[in-house]
């Protein structure tokens, strides 16, 4: 009796620090952020919120900046996904291979992630502004020269998906790695003996062998594209404008960036949380959906 | 057939290094441009400066800048990052180990409100717990937001769910009967959790720290809410944002402070490099 | 040995990290907030100058970068130190912070200016400095262009003016006419100055009238397609990567390498041309921003010192802002250090640079159109307004679709 009560003190005060900081940070703000999405809540201190029902919700819908930065985060969340999982995959087939100073180059092409989203959005909006005119006008090349890459919605959506896959490819990469090389060597050698060629035996042994990798990356990389916020904030601030059904709005506020910018620019916080919650449950319902049909796919393979 | 697979060899090795150069150009866009004034980057920006001196000079601006406080925003971030990392790691193996040991309803329960941390996106939660932070020290007097404390406190809640996921699955392949054959040997809990546990969990204690290493000390949304920007206690994004202002856009300076924020961890990641690929490699199969 | 190092560096860095968290009583200290990045330096030199001679301390706080003032600022009051003197930018901010203010009475400085913020005569904030824009430009190349700077007084001046100038591009050695900007970094040239000419230009000065039919929904159809015209005339003879993509640097790089003869910019750039040594003379012309004869720039106090109502230390505080326009190191320090144009009639101090120099005979002249542009609803010139111009610039938008739009956005004013 007295050690199961010992044993049960030690439960709880080992759990202790984790489970209240959690509780504190994430558990509790989230129910109140659900209770405030449904208020007039306006974060200044002593005035209390009043009981709005769904009506932030409502609004929403039919907001046009809201439509289109849910469009946009679609896009970009579905292109970095497959840009960076090629890119990727690409780093990891080479370093994987035969070939001098492979460790080097695994580090090479980490490094970019160890850069800061905010860091390199900088760096990338000099690119983008600066050095691609420069380096057009320096071969002649009138096209590069004249790119304002940044003053086209298209090109900028690429830019950011560009700069994103060149920080985070490097890290998926180690991933795929690490799958690669439980990829039985005997396996392969079988196959080349029964004379497979390079993409039978990609596609019938090395594809299904790391689909658990896949499973992980595209969930990584499809949450981390979705939740973007540092590197735009930095390489675009939400610019520049595009038309969207008459009204001129601003092509890569993407939702985590939208979200902010109700809260704090447009003093809607309340307004803003509620967004959140949407966003938390799209967010969920896609990559719940995801893992559950890549995990499905895994045990076919 | 040989030279067959020569040509596949050496194509390979060029189109690697062909892919690396592309990585790194931008470091390099970075390195040319921190030693140039402001007018020379925008004259131009892709040859090399004028002078290499120009980067101390620019070092020096940043530095001995009242206005980025530069010193004491990397203090701050190695505080932060190192305390945060540590308790992360520890508290989370420490709530990972209770509740595979213990089978309990009160600990299936747990386990999952951790993993629902996983999904909840950081969006949903930062106004409301600004929010919170605030009604914390109206009614305690603790100070939760502009401390240095009260981040690391923070991080360790949103570390808390993935480390206690990525614990818990390793705790569970651990034998029992290591820890049966500690207690009959006399020992307490919590001494077969820190003599025999702890050291165990070594490998996965890398890779978590290294994955909350990048996060932390590159982290901007987080501490732009809970220290704010330009107020006493700073991190490195945080100071790079502040002068970086929207209005006055220094681009040499800039381009500098990018350098030296970046060089720590870049310099940190080819001295661990060996340790940090292992560890990053063998925790991501799990 | 290393073990220990290791144990005492950790125990090092726990004493560190817990020193600064006991509950100490609040000693008499001052929060000045403000949202000025180039003068932060200065400005916190001469409050540690200030407490060497008074023993008050205060202490300096800037917000600026990418989360604009106003942000920031928002979270500050969610703080557990609030500032106890802050910076609103007019009616707008005032509108925000309405609450938490406090009036001044029988401050000394208040008999030395005239642009205190006031609100039903109540006195609520301290003139930080006088700012000023224009189309500034170049006297050299406009001279080399044979163009009189007094032609530069209406539209059709300045028409003449612009297609004269870029039919000489080549002679000039200059990219463009106009260094202009409107890009996502630079809303506020195009959202807050530029759309300051349809508020205020060619009004008397403190005429309102403009305004207030904006604040309650309408638009004057009438000057706001006049100013149309003005806008589609900076944008057709501005450099299209400085005018779409450029941030401040950019503009103020082409215009301070003489690539334009104009820029649409204030006083402010000063320093920045200072630092990188350019030192051609220069000189401010009217906008044209709607029909008629313009002669006067847009003068005013872009932002006001305002004491929290809540601080524990507002006497302290007032008398630090009295120190600084009553005392002749306050001057120095408002004059020769930060560089700007003091509000205040008992300066004597003559500025050295080039378009504060300018600004300055402005003032002497009193010739000033009001600004108007702070006094709009919170955000609507930067964020709802801005984006238009920009869509205009790149084109999406046509003159009349420009015009529409913004009467539109007017019209959700209501």
């Amino acid at each position: 009796m007295k050690k199961q009560a010992k044993d049960k003190l030690v439960f709880w005060l080992f759990l202790a620090p984790a489970l209240i900081s959690f509780i504190v940070v994430v558990i509790l703000p989230f129910f109140m952020g659900l209770y405030y999405s449904m208020t007039d809540w306006t974060a200044i201190a002593g005035v209390k919120p009043n009981w709005v029902g769904l009506n932030n919700y409502k609004s929403m819908f039919s907001n046009l900046a809201f439509q289109y930065s849910f469009i946009r985060t679609f896009i970009f969340t579905l292109i970095s996904v497959i840009s960076i999982n090629l890119v990727s995959l690409t780093f990891a087939f080479l370093v994987t291979r035969e070939i001098k100073f492979k460790n080097f180059y695994r580090a090479g092409f980490f490094v970019p992630n160890l850069i800061g989203g905010l860091v390199l959005g900088y760096i990338w909006q000099f690119i983008f502004k600066s050095v691609i005119p420069a380096i057009g006008g320096l071969f002649g090349i009138n096209f590069l020269e004249e790119l304002l890459l940044l003053a086209d919605p298209t090109l900028t959506l690429f830019g950011l998906i560009l700069a994103f896959t060149w920080q985070y490819a490097g890290y998926i990469m180690m991933i795929y790695v690490a799958a690669l090389l439980n990829v039985p060597q005997e396996l392969l050698e079988a196959s080349e003996i029964d004379g497979a060629n390079f993409w039978q035996k990609l596609w019938n042994i090395t594809i299904p062998m790391i689909a658990q990798a896949f499973t992980i990356t595209s969930f990584l990389t499809l949450v981390t594209s979705f939740k973007q916020y540092d590197i735009i904030v930095a390489l675009t601030n939400g610019g520049p404008t595009d038309i969207y059904q008459g009204t001129v709005v601003n092509s890569t506020e993407l939702l985590a960036m939208h979200i902010y910018n109700v809260a704090f620019k447009y003093n809607n916080m309340a307004e803003g949380q509620a967004r959140a919650i949407i966003f938390f449950l799209v967010l969920s319902v896609v990559s719940i959906a995801q893992v559950y049909y890549n995990k499905k796919k895994e045990v076919e393979m | 057939m040989k030279s067959k697979k020569k040509f596949v060899k050496w194509s390979l090795t060029f189109i690697t290094l062909l892919l690396f150069l592309i990585t790194i150009f931008p470091f390099f866009i970075v390195v040319i441009n921190s030693a140039k004034s402001s007018l020379e980057i925008i004259t131009d920006p892709i040859s090399f400066p004028q002078k290499w001196s120009q980067l101390f000079t620019n070092i020096k601006t940043i530095w001995t800048s009242p206005s980025v406080k530069y010193a004491s925003s990397v203090y701050n971030s190695v505080i932060i990052t190192v305390f945060s990392l540590i308790f992360i790691s520890v508290f989370s193996a420490m709530a990972a180990w209770v509740l595979v040991r213990r089978k309990s309803r009160s600990s299936t329960i747990i386990f999952l409100i951790f993993i629902s941390g996983l999904i909840i996106p950081f969006q949903v939660v930062m106004f409301p717990l600004v929010s919170l932070f605030r009604n914390i020290y109206e009614v305690s007097g603790v100070k939760m937001l502009r401390t240095l404390y009260g981040m690391i406190f923070t991080y360790i809640g949103f570390g808390a769910p993935l480390a206690v996921f990525m614990f818990h699955g390793f705790i569970k392949s651990i034998p029992f009967e290591l820890e049966e054959a500690a207690l009959i040997d006399g020992c307490s809990k919590p001494q077969i959790f820190f003599m025999i546990i702890l050291p165990i969990l070594k490998p996965i204690f890398v890779t978590i720290s290294i994955l909350n290493a990048i996060w932390i000390w590159n982290d901007f949304l987080l501490p732009s809410l809970i220290l704010g920007i330009g107020q006493d206690v700073q991190t490195i994004p945080l100071a790079i944002a502040g002068f970086a202002g929207s209005f006055v856009k220094k681009w040499d300076l800039i381009m500098t402070a990018v350098l030296m924020a970046a060089a720590p961890i870049v310099v940190g990641f080819i001295i661990g490099q060996k340790h940090i690929i292992k560890g990053m490699v063998s925790g991501s199969i799990k | 040995m290393r073990k220990n190092l290791a144990l005492l560096l950790v125990m090092v860095l726990v004493v560190s990290m817990f020193a600064g968290c006991a509950k100490k009583e609040d000693p008499e200290e001052v929060v000045i907030y403000q949202n000025k990045v180039e003068i932060n330096d200065q400005l916190t030199a001469f409050a540690a100058a200030y407490e060497a001679e008074t023993g008050v301390k205060v202490t300096v706080k800037t917000a600026g970068g990418d989360t604009p003032y106003a942000d920031a600022l928002k979270a500050e009051f969610q703080s557990d130190r609030q500032p106890d003197i802050f910076v609103i930018e007019g009616m707008g901010g005032y509108k925000v912070w309405e609450s938490k203010l406090s009036t001044f009475e029988g401050d000394a400085w208040i008999d030395l200016t005239d642009l205190e913020f006031k609100v039903d005569g109540k006195v609520y904030g301290f003139p930080v400095a006088v700012e000023a824009w224009g189309m500034a430009y170049n006297v050299d190349l406009l001279a080399k262009a044979g163009v009189d700077p007094a032609s530069l007084n209406s539209q059709e001046g300045y028409r003449a003016a612009f297609e004269k100038i870029d039919g000489m591009k080549d002679e000039l050695g200059i990219d463009s006419v106009v260094a202009m900007a409107a890009g996502p970094d630079m809303r506020w040239v195009t959202g807050l100055h530029n759309f300051n000419g349809y508020l205020s230009a060619g009004l008397p000065y403190g005429d309102t009238t403009v305004l207030d039919k904006l604040l309650k929904g309408e638009a004057d159809m009438q000057r706001l397609t006049e100013y149309a015209d003005w806008v589609e005339l900076l944008f057709q003879y501005a450099d299209k990567s400085v005018l779409l993509t450029g941030n401040y640097d950019a503009q103020v790089g082409q215009y301070a390498t003489q690539k334009s003869v104009f820029i649409h910019q204030g006083n402010w750039i000063d320093p920045w041309l200072v630092d990188n040594g350019v030192d051609f003379p220069m000189a401010f012309a009217p906008h044209a921003s709607v029909k008629g004869t313009m002669d006067s720039i847009f003068i005013g106090a872009p932002s006001f010192y305002v004491i929290n109502k809540d601080s524990k230390f507002s006497q302290a505080a007032r008398d630090f802002l009295n120190y600084m326009a009553t005392n002749v190191k306050g001057h120095e320090y408002m004059v020769n250090e930060a560089k700007m144009v003091p509000a205040f009639t008992n300066v004597t101090l003559k500025p050295s640079t080039p378009l504060s120099a300018n600004v300055a005979e402005w003032v002497a002249k009193g010739k000033a159109y009001t600004w108007l542009q702070n006094d709009m609803p919170d955000n609507f010139g930067m964020g709802t307004i801005g984006p238009v111009y920009e869509g205009f610039a790149k084109g999406d938008l046509t003159k009349q679709e420009f015009i529409d739009q913004i009467a539109a956005k007017i019209a959700e004013l209501k």
